[in-house]
């Protein structure tokens, strides 16, 4: 009964993490990677959106998540948390963004904290994926067009018409099926009589 | 006073041309496709010619990527130029601009006062102007298109269009082939006409606009009795008649219209339905073509986009030019009786 719940002692993350890690191929080794991260982690804070390439983004998305969910658990007055978004966030006054901006935002979310959609790749360029990462409740434009649900929509009406006719062919084709169905039985026992 | 002359030349040339007597008689339909198509370029000319000296005007442009203001030439200018000075997503994808947020412009007429502008394409929340629009434009390109896929021999006197009815599944042209008294069109040749349009879409030529003088619009439509019945009850309002042009042909409507052929996508011609008239009207009977279409980058899967040819083969229900009753009150009225 006195068991920590392990849950939560590790806050799980809503985003689907791969078995193993990147390595990110760096000339410094693993501290040049983490290095790296560190960078593209800030920037995602400052920015709240930024074109990367698909596997640093991939990678960064992860830690920005759990700095993101430490912060919303322990608050600002946790020491470790506090060293986490430190060590992470090389300019100083993201930390304040942390804390006061994105830990109100993000509170009773129940989606992840970021979003990551897969870019157009430049033409003539080498053969690098690009995606775009952004923190959910950013002041831009958004990215994606969903409308495929807009009723109003060429195809839409045009389905929607579509639909409406086939019923009505069916509701007709039933009523019809109905007055059969009751005028037949009695043919078929007048049928059935004399074989009886 | 130079340009005054050149005018009254161009006016005394193009005249000539108009009212030589004969000209009914000796046209093919390719000449007088040809000869309509020389007449709206002069006419546009003169009319951009006598804009004269030119005046600037003030057009705030409100969108992504940023509000701004934009200084124009007045009577020159049109909203396909405004969306040239944004980016070329603008300028292709744009099918409707909005003038102070309420009035519903064509990106190639020319704008005239200072006004707020907006672009529209297929995506926006309230497309339903927009669809109008492109059906609208999917008729007139099927007008193009049957005049141009018929053989020479085989005379095409274009009718006229209902307005757009998205619900009905279906765009519509009535055509009059006279020399056709009973064509029963086979799957390859409905096959051809369908890739005929998608030929015209894929040029990717802009629907240009024009305000014409009745008199000038009967000359245009000398050859074509249907047309030039129609043009004075459509003056009558304010003494003009809207014409639209795509490649060579030239066409009348109300529009608005959107901006190029190649925002057509996915289509299909799917039938030709004989509509006969009552006896008392002069036009015996006429073909109603019949054809489906989707804006471009509208993704639609194979078996939906079936079930949308399937519906638009069925004779669509739009009121027939020729017979001034729908052919269902006669029959209710012989059930009833």
């Amino acid at each position: 009964m006195n068991q920590a719940d392990v849950t939560k002692l590790v806050s799980k993350l809503r985003i689907k993490v791969p078995p193993k890690h990147r390595r990110l191929r760096n000339a410094e080794g693993p501290e040049g990677r983490i290095n790296k991260l560190r960078k593209t982690v800030t920037a995602i804070i400052k920015y709240e959106r930024i074109e990367v390439n698909y596997n640093r983004g991939d990678e960064a998305r992860q830690y920005t998540e759990r700095l993101i969910a430490e912060a919303i658990n322990h608050g600002d007055c946790h020491k470790p948390t506090m060293e986490m978004a430190n060590f992470w966030l090389l300019e100083k006054e993201l930390v304040h963004k942390l804390f006061k901006v994105l830990v109100p935002r993000f509170e009773n979310s129940n989606s992840a904290f970021t979003r990551f959609l897969k870019a157009p790749r430049p033409a003539h360029s080498r053969n690098m994926d690009k995606a775009v990462l952004e923190l959910r409740g950013n002041p831009f434009p958004s990215l994606q067009n969903r409308q495929a649900n807009n009723r109003l929509l060429l195809q839409n009406v045009l389905l929607d018409a579509a639909k409406y006719d086939y019923r009505q062919a069916k509701y007709a084709e039933m009523a019809e099926n109905i007055g059969k169905t009751e005028s037949e039985p009695k043919e078929k026992s007048s049928d059935q009589k004399p074989n009886l | 006073m130079k340009m005054n002359m050149r005018c009254f030349f161009k006016t005394l040339l193009y005249n000539k041309n108009v009212q030589c007597p004969d000209s009914r008689r000796f046209l093919s339909s390719k000449e007088a496709i040809e000869r309509r198509h020389h007449l709206f370029m002069l006419e546009k000319k003169r009319q951009i010619e006598k804009v004269g000296r030119i005046e600037k005007i003030e057009v705030n442009y409100k969108g992504t990527p940023k509000e701004c203001t934009l200084v124009m030439n007045k009577n020159i200018s049109t909203p396909y130029d405004c969306a040239r000075h944004m980016s070329e997503w603008h300028a292709d994808n744009s099918a409707l601009a909005v003038l102070d947020g309420t009035v519903y412009w064509d990106m190639h007429k020319p704008l005239t006062e200072n006004c707020t502008l907006e672009f529209q394409n297929f995506t926006v929340a309230e497309p339903q102007q927009v669809n109008k629009a492109f059906w609208r434009s999917c008729s007139l390109v099927l007008g193009a298109c049957v005049t141009a896929a018929f053989k020479d021999s085989v005379p095409v006197k274009l009718h006229s269009f209902p307005g757009p009815d998205i619900r009905s599944g279906s765009f519509i042209y009535d055509v009059d082939l006279p020399t056709l008294s009973d064509w029963k069109p086979t799957p390859q040749e409905m096959h051809t006409l369908s890739a005929e349009y998608v030929i015209l879409t894929r040029k990717g030529l802009p629907i240009e606009r024009l305000d014409v003088s009745e008199q000038l619009a009967l000359e245009m439509f000398i050859d074509n009795e249907h047309k030039s019945s129609q043009i004075p009850s459509i003056a009558r309002a304010n003494g003009k008649v809207t014409l639209y042009k795509v490649d060579k042909h030239v066409d009348i409507s109300k529009g608005p219209m959107i901006s190029h052929t190649a925002q057509i996508g996915k289509l299909a011609i799917t039938s030709v339905h004989k509509l006969s008239g009552s006896p008392d009207s002069d036009v015996k009977q006429l073909y109603r073509f019949q054809g489906v279409a989707l804006p471009t980058g509208v993704i639609l899967n194979h078996f939906a986009f079936s079930i949308l040819i399937e519906r638009a083969k069925k004779l669509n229900s739009a009121r027939s030019p020729i017979s001034p009753f729908t052919d269902r009150e006669p029959q209710s009225i012989a059930a009833n009786a």
